[in-house]
């Protein structure tokens, strides 16, 4: 990778005799916007980083780091683990324990742990700023033009010139349309981490992984919590396996509401949240074409917490003054290859920029690769193919490749071979927990060594187990080195390279003994 | 037959006694089976003392009895007579596996899918040393011959059990392991420790325990008694524990032993071990120039010293089969050992003492030697180990030390040490340590060492990607899962 090297020359020097303030203006201070920051201020050049937080609708606020740090990833997480410590405190008591049989969660006391730690992660990116000598602008930004970017905030204002621009403002919480009292009294993901209180009686809606996720936790942390989903769950992922985690988590206690959409949120008399829902009464190939029923269910609430999709807020940035073009019906910003936006010297990463998986360390990626093309006259190029993810519902969802429905599209499926098992962790064994959705399955080619396409697995501590086998992935595993690698005993992981049962053998698939 | 006086006086009776003393004796020197032949036509001998006869000798002739009895007597004798002599004719199979653990019956099970006749010898319950017990190999048509099995003498390579012979074109010795104990010569009152077998057969926890050694047993067993609430402490002959591991993990978990809370007793030794007047142990421990340390009113102390191979029952030197100055059996890549026909494989090797391990050097023997594979072989190399200390390690392949040896400079080495996200809002925190060691021009990945929480999830993954070979760059090209622990490993700068 060729590196340009140009002669040192003081700040000063730049902000007098050069055009541009400076080198990069990143817009958005979250995982992609300071990944791209931080490593094009690594090769010397002039970075800012100009980042702003518009409230909620509820008046939730929070510092650098984006989404992931601050309402996303690291709290999800944190919660995650407070769940499952409940449900290990109820298992310890089989182990021989001596513990209450029920533990209740307080709150404030978690909520408040959990403000501190991203508290002090929003500082160490502002410590980690300085030490690159990037300059952050706490500032909401706008273009004048596509070099010019006005930053604005209750007390300050300023102009920043630019000779290149990232957009990496990712996306907030959609509230449903058409339901009123939605946004008055319904919080999102912006607000369920910042509650001072506990949520109490929840209703959590939408069937993504943002919804499953927070139902999840907020079950095992205690709250009696209801999901409402209008049709599938986890769209987009491995359907059986999508189908298994809606059941673990009916099997955790979370109640469903499924094909069922609001109508309508409105205060009840005891001063909590009614909430209105019709059900389907049948499904069409269109969904616009569904047919719902007259009969209306209610139920009250403590909390009603929307997980319906997120959108890019970009009106604010007056993009058209740059010339950068969205997508008609996503918002998101259109981009090539490079990451390029229909203006020359503006670019998008990350949740904003459009048909990117939103993922945190995609962005990131993407931001540093970004940073060496523009900077360090790299040519590599993201690649978007294969990326591992993981659900954190209590039961974990691990995923990279193709899923089942996708590889049979792709090839047919003659061509293919599925490996699948139901296994049971060793650790449930004392406790006689339920294992039945603790399931692998690998999509593999048919035929020669039988490379791998996909694999799922669905069991506990699932991103730690995924990680290896996407690099495995990446190197072009076939099940063949599946089964030549050694298994490590006893483990969740090792039940991925023992598989032995196909979906067309039609064997039972569950694992017994060794 | 007893053989209790003739208290009788009838010359009739006295007679008969006599007769079946000296048949006694007959039967009981070396080619009994053919004094059994005669009795077999002993006229004074009918059908149901015949059946008694025999039935003594051996089980499972009912069948026998029940069928013989309406035959001609002719025909009813000269059956006897080849029951006789069956003992004498060894029974012969295609496969025959000497021990019934995770590596015995992992290959017997393969051989007989692959449709060889096979027999697999174990004196004790099937299952061996490995916790998933119960893999009742009925349904693949093995037969399993309860008793202990002693190479014998014969042309072929033949085994004895319970005085019957067997032999078969292949052998393999998967007889496992036990621990090694002190004797009490060495050490008195070595008899009053207990080792990791006993381990799981205590009944209370103890309230004070002593584990002695530095393996992976050692510290798994002292971390397990710590956690449970037991004051514990760790005898060691050196300053660290795991000192075949990697030096960060070995100097890792001797700091993360320590801050737990067990007392680790450095450069120290055993050299006493009595009981109090209250039943409980104390031990006496040196320490170099050091005065003697006392550990007193210890409820438990375990000798985790090692573990030694199990064959000196098998009297192996018959077949003159090399040992080496452990005493584990000597073998090449594909587990043949210096005789033909015989193999060995699993913890009576000595190499990589794994279950997983066994297993699989059990499958590539019988595809080597029935499923025509001709170099089917278990790859050493690269596997993948796991220790449940707290927090666990997981690690594969060369030591940096080892990489340094093998490939001079020609070796990076990357390392991170991050708190899990779990430890952001715990008082208590406990770091992850990673090191990938990587080598020549490409970054090849040699080894990959870690110790921290969940690191015995994650390293499978990674084993199969380093079993074919990645490299940096390929770490380098995957995407991370966050938020994970695991993610550092392909984050790593």
């Amino acid at each position: 990778m060729a590196r340009l090297v140009r002669p040192f020359r003081s700040r000063w020097y730049h902000r007098f005799s050069e055009k541009y303030e400076y080198d990069l203006l990143v817009i958005g201070g979250g995982s992609g916007g300071l990944a791209c920051a931080k490593e094009a201020a690594q090769y010397g050049k002039r970075v800012a980083v100009m980042d702003y937080v518009k409230p909620s609708p509820q008046g939730s606020v929070w510092g650098l780091g984006g989404t992931c740090v601050n309402v996303g990833c690291v709290p999800k997480k944190l919660m995650h683990h407070a769940a499952l410590l409940g449900a290990g405190v109820r298992d310890a008591r089989s182990y021989g324990w001596d513990l209450p049989a029920e533990a209740t969660v307080d709150w404030s006391t978690l909520a408040s742990k959990l403000r501190d730690h991203v508290r002090s992660l929003n500082w160490g990116h502002r410590v980690q700023l300085q030490d690159k000598h990037v300059k952050y602008f706490n500032l909401r930004g706008s273009f004048l033009d596509k070099h010019s970017i006005r930053g604005v905030s209750s007390t300050k204002e300023v102009l920043l010139l630019a000779e290149n621009v990232v957009l990496a403002v990712g996306l907030r919480p959609k509230f449903p349309e058409n339901v009123p009292g939605a946004v008055e009294h319904g919080i999102t993901s912006d607000d369920i981490f910042w509650l001072q209180k506990s949520p109490g009686k929840s209703l959590v809606v939408g069937g993504g992984y943002v919804a499953l996720e927070t139902a999840g936790f907020l079950r095992g942390l205690g709250l009696d919590t209801t999901l409402m989903v209008r049709s599938c769950c986890l769209r987009g992922f491995d359907q059986e396996m999508a189908t298994l985690v809606s059941t673990s988590l009916r099997e955790e206690g979370v109640k469903f509401l499924s094909g069922c959409r609001p109508q309508r949120v409105q205060r009840s008399q005891e001063g909590r949240l009614q909430v209105t829902w019709q059900r389907r009464q049948n499904v069409s190939e269109e969904e616009q074409k569904d047919e719902w029923d007259e009969k209306e269910g209610q139920e009250d609430f403590d909390t009603v917490m929307w997980a319906v999709g997120r959108q890019p807020v970009t009106k604010d940035l007056q993009l058209e003054k740059a010339g950068v073009q969205t997508e008609a019906t996503t918002g998101k910003v259109l981009v090539g290859l490079h990451d390029e936006t229909s203006c020359p010297g503006v670019y998008a990463i990350g949740d904003v920029a459009e048909g990117r998986p939103e993922l945190t360390p995609v962005a990131i990626k993407a931001g540093r690769l970004l940073a060496q093309r523009l900077f360090a006259g790299s040519t590599t190029l993201m690649d978007y193919t294969n990326v591992p993810t993981t659900v954190f519902t209590p039961l974990e969802l691990g995923s990279v490749g193709l899923t089942e429905e996708k590889a049979v599209t792709l090839l047919s499926p003659d061509l293919i071979e599925v490996y699948h098992a139901y296994y049971k962790p060793l650790e449930y064994s004392v406790p006689n927990r339920n294992s039945n959705q603790c399931y692998i399955k690998v999509v593999c080619e048919r035929e020669g060594k039988q490379r791998i396409l996909g694999i799922h697995f669905l069991g506990p501590n699932a991103g730690e187990v995924t990680q290896g086998f996407a690099l495995a992935l990446r190197c072009g595993a076939s099940y063949s080195d599946l089964k030549s690698t050694c298994g490590i005993h006893p483990t969740c992981a090792e039940e991925l390279i023992k598989l032995q049962i196909t979906k067309r053998s039609g064997k039972d698939p569950t694992v017994t003994g060794c | 037959m007893r053989m209790n006086r003739c208290r009788s006086s009838s010359k009739r009776e006295r007679q008969s006694w006599l007769q079946n003393g000296i048949n006694y004796w007959r039967h009981r020197i070396r080619g009994y089976e053919l004094a059994l032949c005669t009795d077999a036509w002993n006229p004074r001998l009918r059908t149901g003392a015949l059946y008694r006869h025999f039935s003594r000798l051996y089980t499972g002739y009912d069948v026998l009895r029940k069928v013989s009895f309406k035959l001609p007597e002719v025909v009813r004798r000269s059956l006897w007579t080849i029951i006789a002599v069956m003992p004498l004719l060894a029974r012969a199979f295609d496969l025959l596996v000497l021990g019934g653990g995770s590596g015995g019956l992992a290959c017997a099970r393969r051989a007989a899918e692959l449709g060889a006749r096979t027999a697999l010898i174990e004196r004790g319950p099937l299952g061996g040393t490995c916790v998933n017990v119960g893999c009742v190999p009925k349904k693949d048509k093995i037969e399993i011959i309860p008793g202990s099995a002693s190479f014998s003498d014969g042309s072929k390579p033949t085994v004895e059990v319970n005085g019957q012979q067997y032999t078969a074109s292949h052998i393999v010795i998967a007889t496992g392991g036990r621990p090694d104990v002190p004797t009490e010569t060495e050490i008195p009152g070595a008899d009053f420790g207990i080792t990791s077998d006993g381990f799981f057969n205590l009944e209370d926890l103890p309230r004070q325990a002593v584990v002695v050694g530095a393996g992976y047993i050692a510290v798994e067993l002292a971390g397990i008694f710590n956690h449970l609430g037991c004051k514990t402490s760790l005898v060691i002959r050196y300053d660290e524990v795991l000192r075949k591991f990697d030096s960060m993990i070995s100097s890792n978990c001797t700091t993360e032993l320590e801050s737990d809370g067990v007392a680790l007793l450095k450069r120290s030794q055993v050299c006493n071990v009595s009981r109090n007047s209250s039943g409980r142990l104390v031990v006496t421990v040196v320490r170099g120039n050091a005065a003697d340390h006392i550990l007193s009113d210890v409820d438990c102390l375990v000798w985790a010293i090692g573990r030694k191979p199990n064959c000196q029952d098998l009297n192996m030197s018959k077949l003159g089969i090399s040992l080496d100055s452990t005493g584990h059996i000597c073998t090449d890549e594909y587990q043949n050992t210096n005789h033909s026909g015989i193999y060995a494989l699993g913890d009576v090797c000595g190499k990589a003492l794994l279950t997983p391990v066994a297993i699989a050097a059990g499958r590539k023997l019988a595809n080597r030697l029935f499923g025509g594979e001709a170099n089917a072989k278990l790859d050493y190399k690269n596997i993948p180990t796991v220790v449940f200390s707290h927090p666990p390690i997981a690690t594969i392949g060369l030591t940096e030390g080892e990489a340094e040896a093998k490939y001079g400079q020609n070796i990076k080495v990357y390392r991170s040490t991050f708190t899990p996200l779990y430890y952001a809002v715990t008082e208590h925190k406990r770091k992850c340590v990673m090191k990938l060691v990587c080598a020549n021009a490409n970054e090849q990945v040699v080894g990959l060492h870690m110790q921290g929480m969940g690191c015995d999830e994650i390293l499978q993954g990674f084993a199969v990607a380093i079993q074919m070979g990645a490299t940096k760059a390929n770490f380098d090209a995957t995407l991370a899962i966050h938020p994970t622990s695991a993610e550092e490993l392909v984050t790593l700068r």
